[in-house]
């Protein structure tokens, strides 16, 4: 299963590292934004993210990382995610084989925006959190909740396009590069 | 948007004669069948996949009425205000009001046939309110003021040159490109600006689940999620046919509309919203419009045969496979929906008298039906509206047409029912048949079934028919 997620998101032009744990997802974070030149970051605060205790690491790497309770309001945190933030990071909550995906559910601690707005995406997925086909996430989204979250998202690969000649294109309004951290 | 369904043959051959259109066209043909085939072979067993969309499409149509309360029943419980529309006019007053009372200058747009079917753009602007079309073929035709040329792909036919000029008018591009990706970067720049800002995002619906009340859209460049997660106030467009009774259905319709639609296992993003943010969400937005559009469905919805019409996800694959539309692409078909799946609904929702052009640009091939994920039998309906136009023709009329075909019609008929007069016509037409130059001179008769003879190539009759021949035969025994 991990090799068909992986498979997939590559052909979707996606990157994955996997790592043993989350010391480790650390490092691999810091060497990426080092690689790209990301200082300041969007963040979420799902239990996925967590225990990356990203605010301490954000302060021993000298970058930038702000999260939703740091914005008094809608207006100031889309001015960051729009305007600032060079990457977004997130927990997975599914991760889904068939098809490379990654299955976000939004909520007070996953913001939207944090996946779509910025250049980069940078996903923290444990292994645990693999399934093999849509349904598996869905049922287990949607079953025994009298209310159903706000906002599922199902990402596969960068945005992209194909509008011009048919020619198809990475990075058309939401990130051009996803990167997934896949914790083993 | 205007309606231009009458001018099918004039377009069609204004087109044929675009060459930037027919390279476009043939290189696609060729390409699209091959992408596609490639896509569905992922499936387990691609015809079961698509016998069982199309089941779950019939069962959607059987039921609409008690699918589509159930959904506005749980939308609702989700905290989501749902506004019936009777038509186009409701739809848009609607809409027009709501984005008055909340005071709102512009929108951004996520591409949605239905706000093309109702002209929900220009209700929008005649109003004062900008409407910014977010997905990238749609923001090039809006700037060109075109009608889409596909419905999956509006812009694809326009050469780079032109898109390059018009993103240095209206889009504030600043140096020439005929790069595809600058050109996409460009609207990125352009668009950006307006997703941050924007307080209302309009979209579409490519399914709403009953059993959840929860709507979805597919889409690969991520406007509509932005337009779902910036402004305050989220209006989502649906037509009744959008809904599915549960979510398993809807994961099927989803994995093979990607697969007939681009190609794709899936598109690179679903998103599903079950009324608006919770109240300790940052973004989102505060309050979720569903705005259900009938604008004449239910009206043929009783109709067994028309409401067939219904099961279209629109996916596209009909236009990428159909001899026709691969030749004229979409403009002749004169309205928001092109190809075999226009040429179905579009008399349905607009009338049989001004679509005539539409149910008979078909040769009854049957590719589309063969490759519909609704299990639509295209032919079998244009076969049907033809029968239907013919019978609502008044038997006595005094339009120069009418006489025309009727002295052609009638003698024809009498001709081909009666053995003497048809062998004398044989036997008048066979040496003229035969003539060297027949076909030239018939082609360049300017008869009255000159439609007829231009474009057909008529046969010889043999020097003995069959008949004859049997005669013969017979008497020498």
């Amino acid at each position: 299963m991990i090799k068909k997620f992986i498979e997939e998101v590559i052909l979707q032009t996606g990157q994955v590292h996997q790592v043993q744990d989350y010391s480790t997802a650390g490092e691999i974070l810091a060497q990426i934004a080092a690689d790209h030149q990301l200082k300041s970051m969007v963040a979420s605060t799902d239990e996925v993210i967590r225990p990356l205790k990203i605010m301490e690491w954000a302060n021993k790497k000298g970058i930038e990382v702000k999260t939703a309770d740091n914005f008094k309001d809608r207006a100031s945190f889309k001015d960051y995610a729009f305007g600032q933030a060079d990457a977004g990071i997130t927990g997975v909550n599914y991760g889904i084989s068939e098809s490379g995906t990654l299955c976000l559910v939004h909520d007070i601690n996953q913001p939207r925006l944090a996946s779509i707005a910025p250049l980069f995406h940078i996903a923290i997925l444990t292994a645990d959190r693999l399934v093999p086909e849509y349904e598996q996430a869905v049922e287990n989204i949607y079953t025994g909740s009298s209310t159903p979250p706000s906002q599922v998202s199902f990402i596969t690969g960068p945005s992209m396009t194909g509008d011009i000649k048919a020619q198809s294109f990475k990075g058309m309004h939401g990130p051009k590069h996803l990167i997934i951290i896949l914790i083993e | 948007m205007e309606i231009n369904t009458h001018r099918f043959t004039e377009t069609a051959k204004k087109e044929l004669k675009n060459e930037y259109s027919r390279v476009f066209l043939d290189i696609f043909r060729q390409h699209f069948p091959v992408l596609r085939k490639k896509a569905m072979a992922s499936f387990p067993n691609p015809d079961k996949a698509l016998e069982k969309s199309a089941a779950i499409r019939a069962d959607v149509v059987a039921r609409l009425p008690e699918l589509l309360n159930q959904f506005e029943k749980n939308a609702i419980r989700n905290g989501a205000k749902v506004f019936r529309a009777k038509d186009a006019k409701a739809a848009n007053e609607f809409i027009v009001n709501l984005a008055k009372q909340r005071g709102v200058t512009y929108v951004t747009k996520g591409k949605s046939m239905v706000t093309e079917e109702i002209g929900l753009n220009q209700a929008l602007e005649e109003n004062g309110i900008k409407a910014f079309e977010s997905d990238l073929g749609e923001f090039i035709t809006q700037l060109l003021d075109r009608p889409p040329f596909h419905i999956v792909g509006p812009a694809m036919n326009i050469p780079v040159e032109e898109i390059s000029d018009i993103f240095q008018k209206k889009a504030g591009m600043k140096d020439p490109t005929l790069d595809p990706v600058e050109l996409g970067q460009a609207a990125r720049v352009y668009l950006r600006n307006k997703f941050h800002h924007v307080e209302m995002g309009i979209t579409g619906v490519n399914m709403a689940v009953a059993e959840t009340g929860t709507i979805i859209n597919v889409e690969n460049e991520g406007n509509i999620r932005m337009s779902k997660s910036s402004p305050k106030t989220q209006v989502s467009v649906m037509t009744l046919e959008k809904v599915v009774e549960n979510m398993a259905d809807a994961l099927h319709l989803v994995r093979v509309l990607c697969r007939s639609c681009t190609g794709q296992k899936l598109s690179a993003y679903v998103s599903m919203d079950s009324g608006p943010k919770k109240e300790n969400e940052i973004d989102g937005p505060e309050e979720l419009f569903i705005v259900i559009v009938d604008n004449g469905r239910w009206n043929f919805y009783d109709d067994s045969q028309s409401r067939e019409a219904l099961k279209c996800i629109r996916c596209g694959t009909c236009l990428n496979i159909c001899p026709v539309y691969t030749k004229v692409g979409g403009y002749p078909y004169g309205w928001a929906y092109s190809g075999p799946m226009g040429q179905v609904l579009t008399p349905l929702l607009l009338g049989l008298d001004r679509t005539k052009d539409l149910y008979h640009a078909c040769t009854q091939c049957g590719a589309c039906s063969e490759v519909c994920p609704g299990g639509i039998d295209h032919p079998k309906m244009l076969h049907e509206f033809r029968i239907r136009q013919t019978r609502i023709r008044p038997r006595i009329s005094f339009k120069k047409n009418d006489i025309i075909d009727f002295f052609e019609f009638a003698l024809w008929e009498k001709m081909v029912v009666h053995p003497s007069l048809w062998k004398l016509g044989v036997t008048m037409s066979r040496s003229a048949t035969r003539q060297k130059n027949a076909v030239r001179m018939l082609k360049k008769t300017n008869g009255p079934v000159k439609n007829w003879t231009q474009s057909r190539t008529m046969p010889q009759i043999a020097r003995k028919t069959f008949h004859e021949r049997w005669n013969e035969l017979r008497d020498k025994k």
